[in-house]
Formats: C-alpha cells, sequence, structure tokens
C-alpha cells in the first residue's frame, strides 16, 4: 500500500466552478397531465389530489396538485428538434454511462475531471408551492457547493453539489433541489 | 403501529405485511395531525417497498434517466463494479416529499428534507421508509416539527439518513400560509 498523500483532485479548474451558474431557462412543454400520470404511478402515490379534479377543487389548494419535486425531472425532457444527445453521447464515448455524457436542456458546464464513476451522494428539498397542470416552469442551475474527500482506500474523489431554482410562469418559487454527486 | 425495531424482526415477507403507504381512499379521508397531539419520539406510519428490475425500468423510463447502472446489468456488473443493477436515488429522493406530505395533509406543509445515500439498494430489497419526530417547536403561529428519517433494507441497513422540518397547524391556531411562507426567525 502507498504511504504518498492521495492526488488532489480539487484542482483550480475544479474550484473555480463553485458558484458558476446556468442561464435561467424555461424547459419544454408545460406540467401535463400524461407526464404527472406516468409519474406518480413509477413513484406509487396514489393521492387523489393528481388525478380527481372535483375533488382537488375543494381542496385548500383549489385545483390538481402534482407531486412538488416532478419538476424537476421534467427538465430532462429533451426537446424534438434538439438533435439526439443519447446517440451523440455513445458516439463521442462508447462506454458512456448513459448520463455523464448524455447533454442536457440547461445544463451547466462539466466539472473539468477525470473521476469517471458517478454516485449519488444526497439530496436537500426546500418546497414552497406545488406545481399545477399548465404551468410553465423555469429553472436555474448553479454549483453551490464542490469539496474534495478521501476514500478509505486512500484516493480521493469529489463531491459535487448542484443547487437548481425552480419557478413557474409567475415567477414564484416553486422548490429548490440541491443534488450531492460523488465523483470517484 | 409497528416499530422499525419491530419490523427488522421480521422476515422480508412478514414485513410487506405491515406496509402502511396509505391508499387514494386513505388520503381522501385522512384527518389533520395537529401540532398540540405530536409527541417527541412518535414514529411516522411506515412506507415499505420491494422494487423489481421492472419498476426500475417503470421509474427510469418516467423521468427519462438513462443512467446504465439502473437497467443494464453489464454495464452494472463489469463496468462500475456493482453487485448488480441498483435502485434510483431519484426514486428515494421522491419518496421523501410523498411520505412527509402524506403525514402532514390537507393542512400542513412538507417544508424541507435532507439526506445522504449511504448503501446500494438493489431489487427484491424489502424497503422501509421511516420518520421519528425528534423535537417540537412553535414559531409564528406555525408548528414545527423536526424528523429523523431514513430508508432501512430488511437487513437493517440504513441507505437513506436525514432529516426533514415539517409544519402543522397549531389547534385553535391559523391555517398554514400557501403557497409556504416560512416562518420568521
Amino acid at each position: 500500500m502507498s504511504s504518498n498523500p492521495a492526488e488532489t483532485k480539487m484542482t483550480p479548474e475544479v474550484q473555480a466552478m463553485i458558484g458558476v451558474e446556468g442561464d435561467i431557462v424555461e424547459m419544454m412543454g408545460v406540467v401535463d397531465q400524461e407526464y404527472l400520470r406516468r409519474f406518480a404511478q413509477a413513484l406509487m402515490d396514489p393521492d387523489p389530489m393528481y388525478w380527481d379534479e372535483e375533488w382537488a377543487k375543494n381542496s385548500r389548494f383549489g385545483q390538481l396538485t402534482v407531486p412538488p419535486i416532478m419538476v424537476s425531472y421534467m427538465s430532462s425532457r429533451i426537446p424534438l428538434g434538439g438533435g439526439d444527445p443519447v446517440t451523440q453521447a455513445f458516439e463521442e464515448n462508447p462506454f458512456s454511462d448513459g448520463i455523464g455524457s448524455v447533454k442536457k436542456f440547461g445544463e451547466l458546464p462539466n466539472v473539468p475531471t477525470d473521476l469517471v464513476r458517478v454516485v449519488n451522494g444526497g439530496n436537500e428539498l426546500e418546497l414552497y408551492e406545488y406545481p399545477s397542470i399548465g404551468d410553465r416552469i423555469k429553472f436555474q442551475h448553479r454549483y453551490s457547493d464542490i469539496r474534495e474527500r478521501v476514500g478509505r482506500e486512500g484516493k480521493a474523489f469529489l463531491l459535487i453539489t448542484r443547487e437548481t431554482k425552480f419557478y413557474n410562469q409567475d415567477d414564484h418559487l416553486l422548490c429548490i433541489t440541491r443534488a450531492t454527486t460523488i465523483r470517484r | 403501529m409497528v416499530t422499525v425495531d419491530d419490523l427488522l424482526n421480521m422476515n422480508p415477507d412478514d414485513i410487506l405485511k405491515h406496509n402502511e403507504r396509505p391508499d387514494d381512499k386513505t388520503l381522501r379521508n385522512k384527518q389533520q395531525i395537529y401540532y398540540d397531539d405530536v409527541q417527541v419520539g412518535e414514529e411516522l406510519p411506515k412506507y415499505i417497498y420491494r422494487q423489481t428490475p421492472t419498476h426500475l425500468f417503470r421509474w427510469s423510463a418516467s423521468i427519462e434517466n438513462f443512467h446504465r447502472i439502473h437497467y443494464d446489468l453489464d454495464f452494472a456488473l463489469n463496468h462500475d463494479k456493482n453487485p448488480t443493477i441498483l435502485v434510483h436515488g431519484s426514486w428515494k429522493q421522491s419518496v421523501v416529499p410523498q411520505f412527509l406530505k402524506d403525514w402532514v395533509s390537507p393542512g400542513g406543509w412538507p417544508w424541507k428534507a435532507r439526506f445522504e445515500h449511504r448503501a446500494m439498494l438493489t431489487p427484491n430489497d424489502v424497503l422501509i421508509m421511516w420518520g421519528t419526530v425528534v423535537d417540537k417547536s412553535e414559531k409564528d403561529g406555525m408548528g414545527i416539527i423536526e424528523l429523523e428519517i431514513g430508508m432501512k433494507t430488511q437487513d437493517g441497513v440504513e441507505s437513506m439518513p436525514g432529516t426533514a422540518t415539517v409544519v402543522l397547524p397549531i389547534r385553535g391556531g391559523k391555517e398554514i400560509p400557501y403557497p409556504f411562507v416560512p416562518p420568521q426567525e
């Protein structure tokens, strides 16, 4: 076993990514019932607030709602006419993991690191308002934190936190997500 | 209500029999829990799952998540050196607000949560989403409930240790504002 200290992965180029934010972009389409149907079924959440309009009208929310962070996944929708990022990713890298090199709408520039494995390290959620059917959602990403850790095997890895704020068409803040990915 | 400790003394098939995840009828008839009635140490209803590869595929498709570790066994084994395909962190992340929302509905608010992903969850693991009240306080006329939350496997491995803050109405007090406005410190 080597006694050398771990080679740092927190290079000046990585450090410079902290605080980098993207544009505020509007995601394609609107919050729609078909996306909601598939999402709620996959989540296994049968809440009548998602599908019973009459019942929802009489609730404190006055209309159908959708699961609070569903919109955070809608930002991954790839618009028609936007090329074929999956095919492109595998043309560029036959060993693509299917996510790291797939370019997404409104995404931040990649953190310049040679660490290739991506694992979900943790999440933070703040909820303020449920999205509604028909909402047009805007979002903005930001690298809110990047930290280095050293694993048990002595190798450095990165914890990269991306904060995203989601707004509706009236600029109401709906929710904030912070996703930390482990890059090994 | 069975406790998490009770569940962990059962075999996986018996754990599944104690799932307290509400159906739509239960959610329609949900009675408001008030801040006054909540005790520190109280456990929330347990949401119990056993995901199959088909559940994982359904989740990947629903959110257009192409990450191969969730559906490509060859990639999961030979590229990422995982034991098999893995349950999505994004699914666990989405269960959390569902779990909190259901408990505080119809008049409370699932304000915030933070959690880590510490263990690999695989198809056929029995998963127990749990929460325990660890503190309560009144702020700005609202009842603030602090929770420890997590998702344990049938073997007691904690895969998602975290915390959450939810807001409940105080009996006889004001309604929780919607859209939610956090209490003034």
